[in-house]
């Protein structure tokens, strides 16, 4: 059963597309639309296909993966790129989540979408989505896995604006893909240094890989040392756009505007991993420039605990869970700048369950209520949609970390792994002679970790505790969600329940850890104090020392993050009143300088260039037309005076034709003549 | 046989459309469009047959210059894929104009089949008169479709652009004029010996009448003065063929007929790249600032052909694929964008796109092909102007960093620009109250979807438009290689001597004897050891030496005027054959010059 051709599994996705494209369009026309159940069945079972591909050859992998190429790209001097895919450690983990979670959340669709005039067309959008992402993740080259990023990007665009009526759902969408766009060139330029670096080969991981052990055993790291690190950073720009960090990160939250299960597949489990994937496929490349991987720690960071604290201040119950995703983001870009991009794989897998539930609940309690969102009002759902609310605090027990909860096992591994790993360390500062960064971000991380507890715990308590705040008439009309809804939501529930338990230090198990060693190992291992020139390095390093901290430590201070940030949640709201909400569901005051501070930053280049295209209009070009009209007009002002020869004198006019007759003569016999 | 038919005949169909009655207008319709398919056949044909030419034939002799002019096509693959263009979107504004200008159409038809055959004639051209003769004759169908069926003010749009084109290739008129006294014939090669021997200032004024005109025509900052009205007042199919093959014939010039003929240094070459820049971020900046949709169009027109330039002078060894792919893309995504517009002005009867909006719920299938053609545009992977973009960056990554950041920032403008005029086309709710136009019919929209889709088919499989050069190369390899052992009359003997002197000159005018000195003490600090000094100064007193035996047998050659005749006749069989590698020979020229000055 191991000659599965991988081309299939990006291949179902791409027939819905197309099926379901063709008959959106030629369904439009009529009031009715296409029906819902045929539309539904071929929505999930192409993609469900694709995860039985994947779960068959998951199974039959050998250690180092199926490698294939279909066929020849792009050929030109200087530029030579196959379609190819790539079946390994890594794609696997992605490819078995992404096709899983993809297919429970396009089953869960159903519901959502229910009797909505876009029917088809959602599928078809969320049918190309996995395609594009399937594409991201086993593509064996850069080029191609861009084909896949700007793709997500496309689908995500499309998505948000899908209700387009509601203009501020457009402006949402085309947000966030500008925003992409911005990181998409780094990425693009990225690559294409990498090329001028070694040539359009090192494109393929493989190839890229091989040249970097080539360029370690060289020695030749240190001439290319600046370039390098120009690549790394224009790659970890790419990165920050599609996985929303600073400073790109505006438009996940606006990003909301989209149909809540778009925002647990695209912008929660799926596509916004995708830039930490990119980096632990890459990690070969970064390991060699601890640079950039300490500007991926500083920025994953102030990410995860600016993120955290905007979550405080959110009404709409999607906006929080939309900042809590950054967090979580920046929370995977710490691990990775710690070199430990196993962790954060591990962390990108878990989150993927929990926030899925998480907004897939969300979107079981905006269906209930008829499509209310701000959390004002609401309140004490718990007893009028049961299921709904375990399915939120089980996977709210996940986020936060708690014993046992797939949180727990990630996130603690990862704030270990920070203060095992990072060997970073700056020197000769007013602190201290040497300030070891390990410990500031350990603190960094433990701290958010208190304030994810906070701003979740907030948020279980104002929806499902306590007293119903809506209106009366809505308050009638809440109810569970259908089956088709509620059993995805368990599904993925029982997944933020134990999908932990795969890598499980303290219980010996480390089945997660041991399936990515073929990939990641070599890159984790890589220590820059010892191998490389520290001449050659901005930042300083020591040398990876074998410090044992007893890990139940790590996990006692985990565990007491979680409880204080779940006590001050209770003790903040569950007994305070909640006045209902008025207008905007948009934080206020020092809660909106918070929240939209890269907004405004934003808001300065978007001037700028508004600024720019003012003046290009009225100053610039508005000179040039006046330029070219004067002289145009100088002409025929000319030429109104040369009418005055043209009056009714036949002498005048025929000593006039003589004249020209002789200048012309002259001129010919000047010349040489005619012929 | 193909050359002749596809130049010629447009004229012949554009005369026989006059016997279709004016009432019968789907006669008319029918015939128009099945010659226009039979164009676009033949256009294929002529891509897949390669490099072909005819055999000149003496045209005339202007006044004044040494040789005669010929009637010499000639087809390679740039100029074969331009053709297709102009086949493909001519018979698409046909299909697109059926059923709306009704009594009109034939008249419209006849227009259209002339426009084509003048423009098939500049891509097809080998003889500098000739390409210059359809250059300009190109502009008359077009005014006059212009000034017949456009906007409310297209008599004014149609004077704009003829005049503004027609005054900016009068430079080159001189120029080309000049030129012609001093080569042999009109042909590529003689031109290219011809610029050798003139002083190095009267290069330059020389190279910029040329530049002028082909600037004009892209058009590049800050000639575009004619672009944005013209765009924007013609009906909508002609625009998609002005900007989809027509502005190709600017790019065109730079490629095939500038770059061979002129040497060219550093300073002009980065020049270009900027200019070419600078119009990329202006149209992008006039984009985001327009709110007539056409106008939109033209500017985003104006910034991918701004690219396509700076493609072209970052002169890397992928530049021609690179800017090729980039041309078909943009010619099909800008044309099938041209088109969509139309239909949204003829259903709401308004080019102003805020004055738009809703479309996306009155009529879904509209809205997909638009909202389609809009993302094609912004050259996203999978699709042919991703494989463009992507190679023209590519090219100017290699020249520099700060070139290729300024086209990122352009292709980010590129998106906001783009999705503000598909949101405010299609989205949200109508901007006011209007009685429905006619919608766009089944062959229209078929045809819009096939644009569509070749697209998408480029993007994945881009060896269809790149293979169409390797081709030529590999033929004209296996040319070179037949030629020594082919036996030679003693004519021809002399005329590869003199082919072989064309392109070393080439390389080596710039290096003046001043410059040497230069060059000793910028090596010097360079770092470079004494030996490798010499060496290098050696090379360049060399090519130095070529030069001037080059020059001895240009004034040997002025004596045999009598072996002229029979020289020029081989010359054209030179000319084919070393047309491909004059080119790269140029830019190795250039390069040389780099790496020199480096």
């Amino acid at each position: 059963m191991t000659n599965i051709p991988l081309w299939l599994i990006p291949l179902f996705p791409l027939l819905g597309t197309i099926i379901l494209g063709a008959i959106a369009v030629t369904s439009s026309g009529n009031k009715k639309g296409a029906p819902e159940n045929l539309i539904g069945a071929l929505a999930v079972i192409l993609p469900a296909i694709s995860f039985a591909c994947v779960t068959v050859l998951a199974v039959n992998m050998p250690a180092s993966g199926f490698r294939e190429t279909i066929c020849n790209w792009i050929d030109i001097p200087l530029l030579k790129v196959n379609i190819g895919f790539q079946f390994d450690a890594l794609s696997r983990i992605m490819l078995l989540f992404v096709t899983g979670i993809g297919t429970l959340i396009t089953l869960y669709s159903i519901g959502y979408m229910h009797g909505d005039r876009g029917f088809t067309r959602f599928f078809a959008y969320i049918n190309l989505f996995l395609f594009s992402m399937i594409v991201l993740v086993l593509s064996d080259n850069l080029l191609l896995t861009f084909l896949g990023w700007e793709g997500v990007g496309l689908c995500s665009y499309l998505l948000i604006g899908f209700w387009n009526k509601d203009l501020k759902n457009c402006k949402a969408a085309n947000k966030a893909f500008i925003v992409n766009r911005v990181g998409d060139i780094g990425f693009l330029l990225g690559m294409l240094s990498l090329v001028t670096l070694g040539g359009a080969g090192v494109l393929n991981y493989d190839m890229l890989n091989h040249f970097i052990s080539m360029l370690i055993a060289g020695g030749h790291v240190e001439l290319i040392m600046p370039m390098l690190t120009i690549t790394c950073v224009l790659f970890f720009v790419g990165c920050t756009g599609k996985s929303a960090q600073i400073p790109l990160l505006t438009w996940l939250p606006d990003a909301m505007a989209g149909p809540t299960p778009v925002s647990a597949l695209i912008h929660a489990a799926t596509m916004v991993t995708s830039g930490v994937y990119l980096v632990a496929r890459l990690s070969n490349l970064f390991v060699i420039c601890p640079d950039v991987l300490n500007i991926i720690l500083v920025v994953g960071a102030l990410t995860a605990f600016w993120a955290a604290f905007a979550g405080l201040f959110q009404n709409d119950i999607k906006k929080v869970l939309a900042y809590s995703t950054i967090s979580q983001l920046g929370y995977m870009f710490m691990a990775a700048g710690a070199s430990a991009f196993d962790a954060s794989i591990f962390h990108v897998f878990t989150h993927a369950f929990f926030k899925a539930s998480l907004f897939l609940g969300a979107g079981a309690v905006i269906h209930a209520l008829g499509g209310e969102q701000d959390m004002r009002n609401m309140g004490g759902l718990i007893k009028k949609t049961p299921v709904t609310a375990c399915v939120m605090i089980f996977a709210f027990l996940a986020i936060i970390g708690f014993p046992g909860f797939a949180g727990f096992w990630s996130k603690d591994l990862i704030l270990e792994r920070i203060f095992t790993d990072c060997n970073w360390v700056i020197t000769g500062s007013w602190l201290a002679p040497v300030v070891p960064m390990n410990k500031i971000f350990y603190v960094v991380g433990l701290f958010t970790a208190v304030i994810t507890a906070v701003y979740m715990g907030r948020l279980i308590i104002m929806t499902f505790f306590g007293s119903y705040r809506g209106s009366k008439e809505n308050e009638a009309h809440i109810h569970e969600a259908p089956a088709v809804m509620l059993i995805p939501m368990i599904v993925l529930t029982f997944g933020s329940i134990f999908a932990g338990y795969l890598w499980a230090d303290y219980m010996g198990v480390r089945v997660f850890a041991d399936s990515l060693a073929p990939v990641l190992a070599a890159a984790q291992s890589f220590d820059p104090a010892r191998s490389l020139n520290p001449d050659i390095l901005l930042s300083e390093f020591i040398p990876r020392a074998a410090e044992h901290v007893n890990p139940i430590i790590f996990a006692a201070l985990g565990t007491l993050a979680a409880v204080v940030g779940m006590f001050i949640a209770w003790k903040g709201w569950m007994h305070a009143h909640i006045p209902a909400a008025k207008g905007s569901s948009a934080p206020e005051g020092y809660a909106a300088g918070w929240t939209f501070m890269w907004d405004y930053v934003h808001g300065f280049f978007v001037k700028v260039v508004n600024v720019a295209a003012w003046i290009c209009e009225k100053v610039v070009d508005a000179f040039l037309q006046a330029f070219q009209w004067t002289l145009g007009s100088i002409a025929t002002i000319l030429g109104d005076g040369a009418t005055v020869f043209q009056v009714r004198k036949v002498r005048l006019q025929l000593g006039l034709s003589i004249l020209g007759i002789v200048a012309l003569v002259v001129v010919v016999l000047l010349t040489g003549g005619l012929v | 046989m193909l050359l002749h038919l596809l130049v010629l005949a447009p004229f012949a169909v554009a005369l026989l459309m006059v016997v279709n009655s004016k009432e019968d207008y789907k006669a008319a319709t029918r015939m128009a469009i099945l010659f226009g398919l039979l164009f676009l056949g033949m256009s294929v044909a002529l891509i897949a047959s390669g490099n072909t030419a005819t055999t000149p034939v003496e045209w005339f002799k202007i006044p004044g210059c040494k040789g005669p002019s010929y009637y010499y096509l000639y087809s390679h693959g740039l100029g074969a894929w331009m053709v297709f263009l102009s086949c493909g979107l001519s018979l698409v504004s046909l299909i697109s104009a059926r059923g709306i200008l009704g009594a009109n159409y034939r008249n419209f038809a006849i227009g259209i089949f002339a426009l084509m055959g003048a423009m098939n004639g500049t891509f097809l051209a080998a003889d500098a008169v000739l390409f210059f003769f359809f250059f300009e004759a190109m502009v008359i169908p077009a005014a006059i479709l212009i000034a017949s069926f456009g906007g409310e003010k297209r008599k004014q749009a149609a004077m704009t652009f003829a005049i503004y084109t027609l005054v900016g290739s009068a430079p080159m008129m001189v120029a080309l004029w000049y030129l012609l006294t001093i080569a042999d014939n009109s042909l590529l090669v003689s031109l290219a010996v011809a610029i050798q021997s003139v002083p190095e200032s009267t290069q330059l004024a020389l190279l910029m009448s040329f530049l002028i005109a082909f600037i004009v025509k892209t058009p590049i900052f800050p000639f575009h003065g004619w672009q944005a009205i013209t765009y924007s007042e013609a009906s909508a199919p002609l625009s998609a063929i002005l900007t989809g093959a027509m502005s190709k014939a600017g790019v065109f010039g730079f490629i095939a007929w500038v770059l061979p003929i002129f040497p060219f240094n550093m300073q002009e070459v980065s020049t270009m790249v900027w200019l070419g820049l600078a119009s990329a971020v202006y149209g992008a900046f006039m984009a985001l600032r327009a709110t007539d949709g056409k106008k939109l169009l033209a500017f985003s027109s104006m910034s991918h052909l701004g690219i396509a330039v700076a493609g072209v002078f970052s002169l890397s060894e992928a530049m021609l694929p690179a800017v090729l792919v980039l041309l078909v893309a943009h010619g099909i995504s800008a044309g099938v964008q041209y088109y969509l517009i139309g239909v949204a002005e003829r259903m709401t009867g308004t080019r102003n796109i805020d004055e738009m909006g809703g479309l996306a719920h009155k009529n879904p299938a509209f809205s997909f092909l638009f909202g389609a053609a809009g993302v094609m545009a912004l050259a996203v992977p999978g699709t042919a102007g991703f494989i463009g973009e992507f190679s023209v960056l590519l090219s100017l990554w290699d020249l520099s960093a700060v070139c290729a950041g300024i086209m990122g920032f352009v292709m980010i403008l590129s998106a906001a620009y783009v999705l503000r005029f598909i949101q405010k086309v299609i989205f949200g709710n109508p901007a006011r109250e209007y009685t429905e136009g006619k919608r766009a019919g089944h062959l229209e929209g078929f045809a819009y979807g096939v644009m569509l889709v070749l697209l998408l088919v480029f993007g994945f499989h881009p060896s269809f438009i790149t293979n169409s050069l390797n081709l030529n190369e590999e033929e004209v390899a296996e040319q070179v290689a037949e030629e020594p052992a082919a036996e030679a009359p003693a004519e021809e003997v002399v005329e590869e001597e003199e082919v072989e002197e064309d392109v070393e000159p080439l390389e080596s005018h710039i290096v003046s004897s001043a410059d040497i000195a230069k060059l000793d003490s910028s090596l010097t600090q360079a770092g470079f050891s004494e030996e490798e000094r010499k060496e290098l100064i050696k090379q360049v007193i060399e090519t130095e030496a070529n030069m001037a035996k080059a020059t001895a047998y240009a004034a040997e050659k002025q004596q045999r005027e009598e072996e002229e005749a029979r020289i020029r006749d081989a010359a054209n069989k030179g000319y084919e054959e070393f047309d491909v590698p004059m080119e790269s020979q140029d830019e190795s020229a250039v390069k040389n010059e780099e790496a020199s000055n480096d």
